[in-house]
């Protein structure tokens, strides 16, 4: 794991996962013939989010789940 | 170009950035430049990128955490002495030349998200709520609960059930009616010291390891200049919410990763201050 440096700046413990919630989920995607795999990387990453989609669902079902105001419209 | 390699894009930048002692996924970086822009790029395993290493690769946390910190690390490092687009994790090309097909299909593009991009930071701002303690100044001082309260004491135990189950019922609105309040107050305020804002998904507690839930999930454009007055307002927030049971918590610089799509309407609708 590779020390993360830079991003320090009045934040206690930044974690693995803030750099994953960008690097997996932002940034510019390219679509085009030039690019090779895209397509399946998505899928990949769909497969991911099915996965975190159903750790949410389990959490609920476990009861109380606060929602915030303003989840992502997607 | 070898045949076993694939073109690694991290990033593109409109300034030559300097890349001695930065180590990519698998080696060293090399630039690619067309029409005054920067590709930074470097040469990766097919058998580790392509389509079938990457599928089994995606499937290896450790092999994922690694290999985004270091994408991470390579923008980070570019970041420093440039504005940058940084590019999704493990996005790739046959060779160099498809690259630079890329950058010229692209580069009007480029240049004016560059443009707009041009001296400003990405900051994150995640708020946690731990739901006992806000219950508690949630709760405190609501007439309709108070009322019950009252009630509750010296009722006969069938009807104390039904008005405990009415409190509970209370006490659960008013916590969500706070954490809304505050979620809208924090980023209603930080937004208008922003040029862009963006709300995302909250994660789960089993992606992020706390015992406290995630509220509020938001990244800020905010214009370098103005980092100090962003980061002053969210003293004031954490002054006044971390008593309460709320935890706000800030990182940053990031390149902009939330604020780089391609005529993406999400970024184009968010409203800019």
């Amino acid at each position: 794991m590779h020390q993360v440096h830079n991003i320090a700046v009045n934040s206690k413990d930044v974690t693995l996962l803030e750099i994953l919630d960008r690097v997996l989920d932002k940034g510019v995607v390219i679509s085009g013939d030039a690019v090779i795999s895209v397509a399946d990387v998505d899928l990949i990453y769909l497969g991911l989010k099915v996965m975190l989609s159903s750790v949410e669902t389990m959490e609920r079902l476990r009861g109380a789940p606060i929602t915030g105001p303003m989840q992502e419209a997607r | 170009m070898i045949e076993d390699q694939l073109v690694y894009l991290y990033c593109v930048t409109n300034k030559e950035p300097e890349l001695t002692e930065t180590e990519g996924l698998a080696g060293s970086l090399y630039l690619i430049s067309h029409k005054g822009l920067y590709a930074v790029a470097g040469k990766v395993k097919e058998t580790e990128f392509g389509e079938n290493g990457l599928k089994k690769n995606m499937a290896d946390l450790e092999w994922i955490k690694a290999n985004a910190a270091t994408h991470e690390r390579v923008i980070e490092r570019v970041m420093a002495d440039a504005d940058v687009i940084p590019f999704k994790f493990a996005t790739l090309f046959n060779t160099d030349q498809s690259l630079i097909s890329m950058l010229e299909g692209y580069g009007e593009e480029f240049d004016a998200i560059l443009q707009r991009l041009g001296n400003k930071q990405e900051w994150g701002v995640k708020i946690y709520c731990d739901v006992n303690k806000a219950k508690a100044f949630s709760v405190a001082g609501e007439p309709e609960i108070l009322e019950i309260e009252n009630k509750i004491n010296g009722s006969p135990p069938g009807k104390t059930f039904f008005l405990e189950k009415k409190k509970a019922e209370l006490s659960a609105k008013a916590v969500n009616n706070r954490i809304n309040e505050y979620c809208r107050e924090s980023f209603d305020l930080l937004k208008d010291l922003s040029f862009e804002a963006r709300i995302n998904k909250l994660l789960p507690k089993q992606v992020t390891e706390r015992e406290d839930d995630m509220v509020l999930n938001s990244a800020f454009l905010v214009g370098k200049d103005e980092v100090s007055d962003f980061i002053s307002a969210l003293d004031m927030l954490k002054a006044d919410y971390e008593t309460r049971g709320f935890l706000i918590d800030c990182t940053g610089p990031w390149p902009p990763y939330n604020f780089c799509g391609l005529t993406n309407q999400k970024v184009a609708s968010a409203s800019s201050a």
